[in-house]
């Protein structure tokens, strides 16, 4: 039987990459598409696409339509807004709503602030829980699972709990002191005093390199499941080949991580900079106050404070506007990014 | 026998020598986790603890006129605050709304996000740009977001199902008042077809909800191994077979990590109904009370997800890797 074929095979076309061979005995093309054209399996096939196709193009649409109407109720006049006939294009197009938000609450330095922020907590924290996650995953020590059940609860614990204390802590900074209980810190001990920390980006900063900023459970969470699924081999050849565990990490572990970092990285820095909890928390009452981009959607802006029928609809555009604003950059961070965060997750073999 | 005290000997020897190598190097765990370690003793847990404190005693600044010295004075409070919170017929409403909501949101959440995972997870045209699309709201919609969302009249999101049919705009293309007259003919129970019709106004807000969960799924679905499904495929199951005999099982433990997740993140995000209730507490400014509230709120939170953690660990299936 396989001379056979192998006789009436007959190669009609060869490039690099693909052959094409015709057999002799073969159903010709017009009956093979009969077939497949009558088969039911090909019917159901095809509807199933078209529906996959519209469902997804229609959640997408939801997802988008929010942001279209922003972008262009953005850039409508005043009158526009108590006009009946204008629901989604401007009648009168104008960008008074982007001038003033720019130069009235200095959207640029704000920005500017929140983007050294951002990037100084987020590299701390990819560093650090990627740390802390090799740490909980690669070593059975004495502890281990009592350390990761306390970055579950640090997790649980919602910041409203905390808000009163953390202000306290971090007005009147020090270690290992409970404040109520008239302890005295290590800071005390030494300085003869506590320091005062809120107006910098000190607290978010000393909290990210602990591992218990904003989210930082989740991030410690994925990295622990993403460590399992890296092979003990890879190490044992490291210290078989003479490195010691900081160059084992160092060296091998983390380009392997690179793909799981870079999706931490892009949470930690856009969830930083749409936070509104921290950076309100301790950036409040001072003068010299650091302008953060929530001072950005806060206020309405002086030129545009007005007094009419839309006001309120007015309002509402122009936080729309600020939130665009706001999210700006982040859009073309992720524009460039996207795929990676994608591969990342799916490079990570998370397993539960 | 000498060989035995020298045994004995080396035994208690033991404490001041080297451990093994495996012990060393189980140890030099520690040297990685120690910067959780030291911020969760030095700082997480001091402020943990005077959040307790503050919920049982409340501070009062009383300035002394003739030494110009503020001095604090501190009122033990008991049980006081948390009677007050409990007393408060807001809060106590806002609370069983909120774990209301949570009943109903969880299951949908995570089984939305699930279907879309496998949907994402297929070849198709333009995967990657809808992958694209559908995590836009993982990064853009969080935080500041979330709040001029809230505070926007203009707002597209469907509320309230009064806002529904007056848009003409939406209604058209939703179809929902046929939608509910349909679904209501089917004879499925009211409160079926009402569930499912608040889901589906409700889209765009589970949309933004699900987006760490769906990548939790979609990397859950990467790390099946494909033999798997081949094996299937020769066995001749069909889709729909292999969908609840290997996908489902092969992901559960996905499952019950979404579960836990959702929980924990829709309780502690700054839309949730009782954390602006507890917002506005702080802000009165009631702050120990609000604290109070608060912890309340936390041992809610964790007796939930232990709930939801013991429901679902039933339905686990972990496999067996040799």
């Amino acid at each position: 039987m396989d001379t056979q074929t192998n006789s009436t095979a007959r190669i009609t076309k060869e490039t690099k990459n693909k052959i094409h061979i015709e057999f002799e005995g073969r159903t010709s093309f017009k009956d093979r598409l009969i077939m497949k054209l009558t088969s039911t399996s090909f019917w159901i096939d095809k509807v199933w696409y078209l529906c996959r196709f519209i469902l997804m193009f229609g959640i997408s649409f939801v997802i988008l339509s929010p942001f279209l109407s922003k972008i262009l109720r953005s850039f409508m006049a005043k009158e526009d807004f108590v006009d009946a006939t204008v629901s989604m294009i401007p009648l009168h197009w104008t960008t008074d709503i982007y001038k003033a938000l720019i130069q009235d609450n200095g959207y640029f330095t704000a920005m500017l602030n929140t983007a050294l922020l951002s990037l100084i907590c987020a590299l701390i924290q990819t560093f650090v829980c990627c740390m802390i996650g090799y740490g909980l995953a690669k070593f059975k020590f004495k502890g281990n699972k009592l350390v990761f059940l306390f970055v579950i609860i640090t997790m649980a614990i919602p910041h409203s709990t905390l808000k009163l204390s953390l202000m306290q802590h971090f007005s009147n900074f020090d270690l290992f002191t409970v404040q109520s209980w008239g302890y005295k810190g290590i800071l005390e001990l030494i300085n003869g005093g506590a320091v005062q920390l809120t107006g910098t980006f000190w607290p978010l900063i000393i909290m990210s390199l602990a591992g218990i900023g904003f989210k930082n459970g989740l991030y410690i969470f994925m990295m622990v499941s993403f460590f399992k699924g890296v092979p003990d081999e890879l190490e044992e050849s490291a210290y078989v080949d003479g490195c010691n565990t900081f160059r084992t990490f160092l060296q091998i572990i983390l380009p392997t991580a690179v793909p799981m970092m870079i999706t931490i990285f892009l949470f930690a820095f856009s969830w930083q900079w749409t936070d509104e909890f921290y950076s309100t928390l301790f950036f409040t009452g001072n003068i010299n106050k650091t302008l953060l981009l929530p001072d950005v959607f806060r206020t309405i802006p002086e030129s545009l404070v007005t007094s009419y029928a839309g006001q309120a609809m007015y309002y509402s555009a122009i936080r729309n506007t600020a939130g665009l604003l706001i999210i700006a950059p982040l859009v073309i961070m992720y524009l460039f990014c996207q795929r990676y965060l994608v591969q990342g997750i799916e490079r990570s073999g998370i397993v539960g | 026998m000498s060989k035995l005290t020298s045994a004995k000997k080396k035994r208690w020897l033991g404490i001041f020598k080297r451990p093994d190598l495996s012990t060393r190097k189980a140890n030099m765990g520690w040297v990685f986790v120690l910067p959780f370690v030291i911020g969760l003793l030095a700082l997480y847990l001091p402020i943990v603890l005077d959040s307790v404190w503050f919920s049982f005693n409340s501070i009062s600044y009383q300035l002394d006129t003739t030494t110009n010295v503020v001095s604090i004075v501190v009122t033990p409070e008991g049980f006081n605050y948390y009677r007050e919170a409990i007393a408060n017929t807001g809060y106590l409403e806002s609370l069983l709304n909120g774990v209301g909501a949570l009943a109903l949101n969880v299951p949908a959440i995570v089984i939305f996000s699930l279907f879309i995972a496998v949907i994402l997870n297929q070849k198709m045209a333009g995967r990657a740009a809808f992958r694209a699309i559908f995590f836009i709201p993982v990064i853009l919609a969080t935080g500041m977001m979330e709040t001029i969302e809230s505070l926007d009249i203009l707002s597209d999101s469907l509320e309230t199902e009064e806002s529904v049919f007056a848009s003409g705009e939406y209604s058209g293309f939703l179809g929902m008042f046929d939608a509910t007259m349909m679904l209501s003919s089917m004879k499925v129970g009211g409160e079926l077809v009402g569930y499912v019709l608040d889901l589906v106004t409700r889209v765009y807000e589970l949309i933004n909800d699900s987006g760490v969960q769906m990548l939790i799924f979609l990397a859950g679905l990467q790390s099946i191994s494909p033999s798997i499904y081949e094996a299937c495929q020769i066995e001749g199951a069909t889709a729909w077979e292999t969908f609840w005999k290997i996908t489902i099982p092969m992901i559960s433990p996905m499952i019950l990590v979404n579960g836990i997740y959702t929980v924990i993140d829709s309780f502690t995000k700054g839309s949730n109904v009782v954390m602006k209730f507890i917002d506005t507490v702080y802000n009165a400014p009631n702050r120990h009370l609000a604290t109070a509230m608060s912890w309340i709120y936390f041992l809610v939170v964790l007796l939930l997800v232990g709930l939801v953690a013991l429901i679902m660990s039933a339905f686990v299936f972990y496999q067996k890797r040799d």
